[in-house]
C-alpha cells in the first residue's frame, strides 16, 4: 500500500475548515425542521383516526397541518440536507475550498425565512392547494433567489475544481442543482403566475413532484451512495463504466416519467401512458446501479459492523431499490387502478423521500460532521437508537402501508361497501401509521441530541477530540485487508 | 465526462426535451379547449361558477379538502367511481376548463366530490350539516368537524336566524344557542353545489366509449 | 479480516483518499473491465435488457396513447381513427332529463311524482300518456284552473314554456316524461310541436282542462 500523501490531508482539512460553518448551519437547519415538520406530521396522522383532536381551530386543521408538515419536511429538512451534503462533497471532490462562504450563511438565512413564511402561509390559509407547491406565492421568490445564491455556489466550486477527473457522485450533484430551480420556476410560472387552463394544471404538478423526487432527491441520496461507497470500503465501484450510461438513462427517462401519476386522470390518455413507458425504461439504470452499489457492497457486509454510514447508506440503496420497484408497478394499469388514491401512492413517494434521501443523509452527517467540528459522537447509545428506529419504523411503515393501502383500494372498489365502513376498516391502520411514524420521529429526537452534543460550542466541552487517520490510496490492484481499515482509533 | 460544459448541456438537454415534450406538447393540444354549445339548447358547457361559488373555490383551496378528497372521476373500466355513482360518467379535460385552479386530488381518504351537487341528498343543509358536525351525517366518519365556519350565538333577546342550522340535539351547541353560517360557508356550500358534470358532450362521449371486449379465450 | 467488527459509532474513518477515488475511477471508465477467462455473459444480458425495455416501451406507447388525440381519456376506447368512429347520438329521453332537470323539476320532482294538492303527478299520469296533442299545448301556453289527474283534483297554474323552449327541446322533454319511471308512451317528434304551434300561433291565454278534453279525441 501505497503511504499516503501528507500534503493531501492538509488539503482536505482547509476544505473541511472553510466547509465548516456553512454546512454544519445546513444540517443544523435540517434537523430542526426535521423535528418541527416530524411534530406536524405526527399531529396530522393522529387526526386521521382521532378527528377530533384539535380541530376546533382553523389553523390545525387537517387539510392544513398535513400539507404543512410535508412542505416543512420536503423544503426545510429534505432541501437543506442537501444543500450541506452536496456543498461538501462538491468541495471535497473538486478538491477546492467553499469560497466566501459568508453569502452562504445569506442564502442558508433567507431560504429558512422562506420556508418558514411557507408553512405559516399554509396554515394561516394561503395555500395554493398544488402539491409540494402548497407555499404562498410571496415565498416563491425568496426561495428561488436563495437558491440561486446555493446553486451557483455548488456549480463554481465545480468549475473551480482542481482535479483532472469528475466522479459520478459529481454528476448527480451537478445535474441536481440545475434540475431543481429549473422545474420549480417553470411550475411556478405555469400555475402561479401565468396559469395553464384547466386539465393542464395537474400535468404540470405531476412534472414538477416527479422531477422533485426523481432528479433532485433520488440523484442527491445516489451521490452519497456513489462516494460513501468506495471511500468506506476503499474499494472501487464495481462495473464502473456503465456508471454513465445508467446515469442519462436514469435522468433522461425520470423526466418524462412524471404522466404515470395520472394514470385514470382527466387527462389525454397519452400522457400517463408517455409517464408509464419512462417509467418501464426505468429498469436498465436501476438495474445497473443497483448492480454498480451492491456488488461493491457485496462480500464486504462484515464491514457494516464497523461503519454506520455504511448501514445507513445500504439502507437508503434498499429503499432506492423498493421505491424504483413501487415506482415501476405504479405505472401498470391494471394494478394502479385498485391502488390509486390510498395510503399506497402515499408510500411512493415516502420511500423515495424517506427510505432512499433521507437515510443517505443520516449516513453523510455521520461522516460528515464530526469531521467539520473534529469531534466524536458522543453517545453510541443513541446513535444506535437512532439506526435502531429508523431501520424497525422503515421496515414497519412499508409493509404497513403496503398491505393497508392494498386493502383499501380494494374497499375503495367495491361499491357494495358504504364509503364509511372503507373508513371504518382504516382506522386501525391509520393508528399503525401514526405508531411507525412515532417510531421515526423518536429516531430523529436521538439524532438532534447527539448533534447538540457534538456542534453546540457549550455542550460540546465534553465530547472527544476525533483523531483522522489519513486515508489510504485506493488502487486497482489486489484490495487491502478490510480488518486493518476498520480498527477503531482508541483514545 | 471530464468535460463540464458537455454535462452541462445535457443536463439542460434532459430537462428542455421532457418540458417540451411533455408540458407544451400538452399546452398545445389543450390550452385552447373551449366551451361546447349544445345545439339545442344553446347553452355553453360547462357553464361557468356563480361569484358566490368562486369565493368558495378559495375556501375550498385555503382549508386543503384536496388533502384528502379528489375530484376526478375515472372512466368506464377503470376502478369503482362509477359503481359508486361518483358521477355518470368519468370526467373529461372539458369539464375543468372552468375551474380556475383545478383540484384533482390524489387521496381518497374522504369520498370524491366532483359532481357532489348533483347526488340527490346534497341540499344546502346537508353540506352545512357535514362541516359542523361530520358524525351527523356520516357516523364513523373521520372528517374534521368545520367549526370555525359557523357563528354560534345565543338566540335570547334578538330574532333567531332564518338561517341557523337544525342538528339534532345531540350535535346541537345547547339550549338557546343557535348555529349559523358564516359567509365563508356559505361561500363553499356554494361552491360544492356547484360541482357537477352531468352535461355529456358528443364527440368526448363517442371518442371515449369503451371498444367491444375482446373474446375470452382468444383463437 | 484480522480484527473483529468495530463496533464503535463514535467516529467514522476513510479508507480511501478522495484524490485516488477519483483516479481510480477515470482508469476504470477508460479502460473495460480486464478480459476474463472465457466468455462473459454480462455485457449481452444488458443489452437484451435495454432492447427488450425499448421495444416493449414504443410497442406500449404505440398502443396506448391512441394517436395522442387529446379527447381521449379511457386507454379501452376504441382505437379506430375519429371519423371511422361514428357518433352515437343521444335519445331524446336522455336529451330531455336536462330540459326536465332545468325547467320542470322544482314542481314536479325528479320522482315525477309531483306534490300531493299543489303539483300533479306525471308517473302512470293518463293525461302524460294520452294524447301528444293536449300535452304539447299545456307546455306551450300553460295551464289553468281544474284539473283531475288519476282520480284527484288539482287546481293551480303552470307558466307557458313556449317562449323559453323550442320545439325540439319541448320534444325532448315530452318524450322524456313518456318514457322514464315505468311511463311507456311513445315518443314525440319536433314537427308535431311546430305543427301544433303553428296551429295555435295567436293564442295568448292559458288552457283549461275541459277545453283540452276537446281536443286530440
Amino acid at each position: 500500500m501505497t503511504s499516503p500523501d501528507h500534503s493531501d490531508r492538509t488539503e482536505q482539512m482547509e476544505i473541511d475548515t472553510s466547509a465548516k460553518w456553512p454546512v454544519l448551519f445546513f444540517f443544523g437547519s435540517a434537523l430542526l425542521w426535521l423535528l418541527l415538520g416530524g411534530a406536524l406530521q405526527l399531529i396530522a396522522a393522529l387526526k386521521l383516526h382521532l378527528p377530533g383532536f384539535l380541530s376546533t381551530c382553523e389553523w390545525s386543521t387537517y387539510g392544513r397541518v398535513a400539507p404543512a408538515a410535508q412542505n416543512a419536511l420536503v423544503y426545510g429538512w429534505g432541501m437543506n440536507a442537501a444543500f450541506g451534503f452536496g456543498l461538501w462533497l462538491m468541495a471535497r471532490l473538486s478538491a477546492t475550498t467553499l469560497r466566501h462562504g459568508g453569502w452562504l450563511f445569506v442564502a442558508l438565512k433567507f431560504w429558512n425565512i422562506g420556508v418558514t413564511l411557507g408553512v405559516l402561509g399554509i396554515l394561516g390559509g394561503y395555500s395554493t392547494s398544488f402539491e409540494l407547491l402548497e407555499m404562498p406565492r410571496f415565498v416563491t421568490l425568496i426561495l428561488l433567489a436563495s437558491y440561486a445564491l446555493i446553486g451557483a455556489w455548488s456549480v463554481t466550486t465545480f468549475s473551480i475544481r482542481n482535479t483532472e477527473n469528475v466522479f459520478a457522485s459529481q454528476w448527480y450533484l451537478f445535474g441536481a442543482a440545475f434540475w431543481f430551480p429549473w422545474l420549480y420556476a417553470l411550475a411556478q410560472v405555469m400555475l402561479l403566475k401565468a396559469p395553464v387552463r384547466g386539465a393542464l394544471q395537474p400535468v404540470v404538478n405531476a412534472w414538477y413532484v416527479h422531477g422533485l423526487y426523481g432528479l433532485w432527491f433520488m440523484p442527491v441520496a445516489l451521490a452519497a451512495a456513489y462516494y460513501f461507497l468506495p471511500k468506506i470500503l476503499g474499494k472501487p465501484i464495481v462495473n464502473y463504466y456503465l456508471a454513465p450510461l445508467a446515469f442519462w438513462w436514469l435522468v433522461v427517462t425520470t423526466a418524462f416519467a412524471g404522466g404515470s401519476r395520472l394514470i385514470g386522470a382527466p387527462v389525454p390518455v397519452w400522457i400517463p401512458t408517455l409517464g408509464a413507458v419512462g417509467n418501464y425504461m426505468l429498469v436498465v439504470p436501476i438495474v445497473i446501479i443497483a448492480l454498480n452499489l451492491f456488488g461493491t457492497v457485496s462480500g464486504r457486509y462484515r464491514a457494516l459492523g464497523g461503519s454506520l454510514t455504511l448501514r445507513f447508506i445500504l439502507v437508503s440503496m434498499v429503499g432506492f431499490v423498493l421505491a424504483s420497484v413501487l415506482n415501476l408497478a405504479l405505472s401498470m394499469r391494471g394494478f394502479v387502478q385498485i391502488v390509486q388514491f390510498t395510503l399506497f401512492t402515499e408510500l411512493r413517494d415516502w420511500l423515495i423521500f424517506y427510505a432512499c434521501f433521507s437515510t443517505a443523509m443520516f449516513g453523510a452527517a455521520y461522516f460528515i460532521l464530526p469531521r467539520l467540528t473534529e469531534r466524536e459522537w458522543r453517545s453510541p447509545l443513541l446513535v444506535k437508537a437512532h439506526i435502531g428506529a429508523t431501520v424497525l419504523g422503515g421496515l414497519l411503515l412499508t409493509a404497513g402501508l403496503a398491505y393497508a393501502g392494498w386493502h383499501q383500494g380494494h374497499l375503495l372498489n367495491n361499491s357494495a361497501v358504504e364509503f364509511v365502513d372503507v373508513t371504518k376498516a382504516m382506522l386501525p391502520w391509520f393508528a399503525f401509521r401514526t405508531a411507525g411514524l412515532v417510531l421515526l420521529f423518536t429516531g430523529h429526537v436521538a439524532f438532534f441530541i447527539n448533534f447538540v452534543f457534538l456542534a453546540c460550542p457549550i455542550n460540546s466541552k465534553n465530547t472527544a477530540v476525533a483523531v483522522f487517520r489519513d486515508p489510504p490510496n485506493m488502487s486497482l490492484g489486489p484490495q487491502p485487508p478490510v480488518g486493518h481499515s476498520l480498527k477503531g482509533v482508541g483514545p | 465526462m471530464k468535460n463540464g460544459l458537455a454535462l452541462f448541456l445535457g443536463v439542460f438537454a434532459t430537462l428542455a426535451l421532457s418540458w417540451a415534450g411533455l408540458l407544451l406538447t400538452a399546452h398545445r393540444q389543450l390550452g385552447s379547449l373551449s366551451q361546447f354549445k349544445d345545439p339545442v339548447d344553446d347553452v355553453l358547457h360547462p357553464q361557468p361558477l356563480s361569484g358566490l361559488a368562486d369565493q368558495g373555490r378559495l375556501v375550498y383551496q385555503d382549508l386543503g379538502c384536496v388533502t384528502c378528497h379528489t375530484q376526478q372521476v375515472r372512466q368506464e373500466g377503470s376502478g369503482g367511481d362509477l359503481a359508486r355513482k361518483w358521477g355518470e360518467r368519468g370526467s373529461y379535460a372539458r369539464d375543468y376548463i372552468r375551474d380556475t385552479t383545478v383540484f384533482i386530488g390524489q387521496s381518497r381518504i374522504g369520498p370524491d366530490l366532483r359532481n357532489v351537487g348533483a347526488r340527490t341528498y346534497a341540499d344546502a343543509d346537508f353540506f352545512y350539516s357535514i362541516l359542523y358536525a361530520p358524525q351527523s351525517k356520516a357516523p364513523g366518519t373521520n372528517m374534521p368537524a368545520h367549526t370555525f365556519l359557523f357563528d354560534v350565538h345565543p338566540v335570547a333577546g334578538r330574532q333567531p336566524s332564518a338561517h341557523a342550522l337544525t342538528l339534532p340535539s345531540k350535535f346541537a351547541p345547547g339550549a338557546g344557542l343557535e348555529v349559523v353560517p358564516t359567509r365563508r360557508a356559505e361561500a363553499l356550500v356554494a361552491y360544492l353545489l356547484g360541482l357537477k358534470d352531468t352535461y355529456d358532450y358528443p364527440i368526448e362521449r363517442s371518442r371515449n366509449t369503451p371498444a367491444e371486449k375482446p373474446k375470452e379465450g382468444g383463437h | 479480516m484480522s480484527a473483529p467488527p468495530d463496533s464503535n459509532f463514535r467516529l467514522e474513518q476513510a479508507c480511501a483518499s478522495d484524490d485516488s477515488i477519483q483516479q481510480v475511477h477515470a482508469q476504470l471508465l477508460k479502460t473495460k473491465p480486464e478480459k476474463t477467462d472465457g466468455y462473459s455473459m454480462f455485457p449481452l444480458v444488458l443489452l437484451g435488457l435495454m432492447c427488450t425495455a425499448v421495444f416493449f416501451g414504443s410497442i406500449y406507447l404505440a398502443h396506448y396513447s391512441l394517436r395522442f388525440d387529446p379527447l381521449v381519456y379511457n386507454e379501452h376506447a376504441s382505437r379506430e381513427k375519429p371519423g371511422a368512429v361514428k357518433i352515437v347520438p343521444l335519445t331524446r329521453v336522455q336529451l330531455g332529463k336536462k330540459v326536465f332537470d332545468l325547467t320542470c323539476v322544482t314542481c314536479h320532482q325528479a320522482s315525477g311524482l309531483g306534490q300531493a294538492g299543489l303539483y300533479p303527478p306525471l308517473v302512470d299520469s293518463e293525461w302524460a300518456l294520452g294524447s301528444e296533442e293536449r300535452i304539447i299545448r299545456i307546455v306551450l301556453h300553460g295551464l289553468n284552473g281544474l284539473i283531475k289527474v288519476k282520480g284527484t283534483e288539482f287546481n293551480n297554474v303552470m307558466a307557458p314554456l313556449g317562449e323559453t323552449l323550442k320545439d325540439e327541446q319541448i320534444a325532448n322533454v315530452l318524450s322524456y316524461v313518456r318514457g322514464t319511471w315505468g311511463n311507456a308512451a311513445p315518443e314525440v317528434q319536433p314537427e308535431t310541436v311546430a305543427r301544433v304551434r303553428a296551429e295555435t300561433a295567436g293564442r295568448k291565454a292559458f288552457w283549461t282542462a275541459p277545453e283540452l278534453l276537446t281536443i286530440g279525441n
